[in-house]
């Protein structure tokens, strides 16, 4: 089962920063438990590494946010909730490690617990069938995408990003991180929660509906190629 | 990581090509962590000596690095709003 956690233990230097200084799991992100090390920083050093070390970030995690929601005034509440928190927890945050990252799993869990329960989006799927569906070991979940890649170069970014924003959430969010944000995929596992393996294979999942979309997007518009002469 | 692989065209001309791969989705899964700079040594030289005569993997890795380019050049980057990183920051200074 690709869910069981797979150590892996490729040395990565440089990598992201150890676990323990990411925030707790979901809501207790509010409070921080007191075994949380302490770095007492001065008043003047929180806005120092707000500002040197979080503010640099702000763009990219917009247009997370942004990707997330689908809705500019969604992604501005949850950049401004996110960096709010940041700043009220910045003891918790050791200076000098992974601060991207470090947000960008306090953006999530806040667009978990506080934006997609009241999220537009239709029917919310339930990732847990999605996955289950996907991780069975059946030829269906082996299958591969029939597509050629000159038959998707021509996609223009609308298309490209209409097709990724038809994904379920979770799916996009896997594709987002390391396809548009670089992560790695430590990274992803320490800001989504999961195993590495779940990592990798929710993103091979991922690709393959996102590629079925691209396929269907491509075969309209060799459709509308072929009436127009 | 930038690798060199060879392309469709350089190689297809071989006659000792495959035309079916079978086990094409474990090429594939390899392929995309190629892609994404997270194979090891050992699955980067596995990929490398497949993909010198396996035509559906060769066609497979050029798709999944073209569908990989268009999410990282083709969609447009919503930057923050000037608005917004002035509000952080003024309730940013109104906290302590
Ligand atoms: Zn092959």
């Amino acid at each position: 089962m690709s869910d069981t956690p797979t150590r892996d233990d490729r040395d990565r230097t440089g990598g992201p920063a150890e676990p323990d200084q990411f925030l707790p799991e979901g809501d207790s992100i509010e409070q921080p438990s007191e075994d949380t090390p302490a770095r007492r920083y001065t008043e003047e050093q929180k806005y120092q590494v707000f500002n040197k070390e979080f503010m640099p970030h702000i763009d990219s995690m917009y247009n997370f946010a942004f990707r997330l929601t689908m809705d500019e005034d969604d992604a501005n509440d949850l950049v401004q909730d996110t960096y709010l928190k940041a700043f009220r927890f910045i003891s918790s945050f050791e200076q000098g490690t992974n601060a991207k990252a470090w947000l960008f799993r306090i953006l999530k869990n806040s667009f978990i617990n506080d934006y997609r329960k009241k999220s537009k989006e239709p029917a919310k799927v339930d990732y847990q069938d999605v996955e289950t569906t996907y991780n069975s070991e059946d030829a269906e979940s082996e299958h591969t995408v029939d597509l050629r890649a000159e038959s998707v170069s021509d996609l223009i970014g609308d298309e490209v990003a209409n097709a990724l924003n038809s994904l379920p959430v979770d799916f996009r969010t896997v594709i987002i991180l390391c396809d548009i944000e670089g992560f790695t995929y430590e990274e992803m596992a320490k800001i989504l929660d999961i195993p590495i393996g779940t990592v990798r294979s929710r993103l091979h999942r991922a690709r393959n509906l996102l590629k079925e979309k691209l396929r269907d997007y491509a075969s309209s518009m060799g459709y509308k190629e072929e009436n127009e002469e | 990581m930038q690798t060199s692989l060879p392309t469709s065209s350089s190689s297809s001309a071989r006659p000792e090509m495959k035309e079916h791969c079978s086990h094409s989705a474990d090429c594939l899964k390899m392929i995309q962590l190629i892609l994404d700079g997270e194979a090891t040594e050992q699955e980067l030289a596995r990929v490398k000596a497949n993909l010198e005569s396996c035509k559906p993997c060769i066609e497979m890795y050029h798709l999944e690095k073209e569908v990989k380019e268009l999410l990282t050049k083709r969609i447009e980057k919503r930057c923050c709003p000037e608005q917004l990183v002035a509000t952080i920051k003024s309730r940013i200074l109104s906290f302590s």
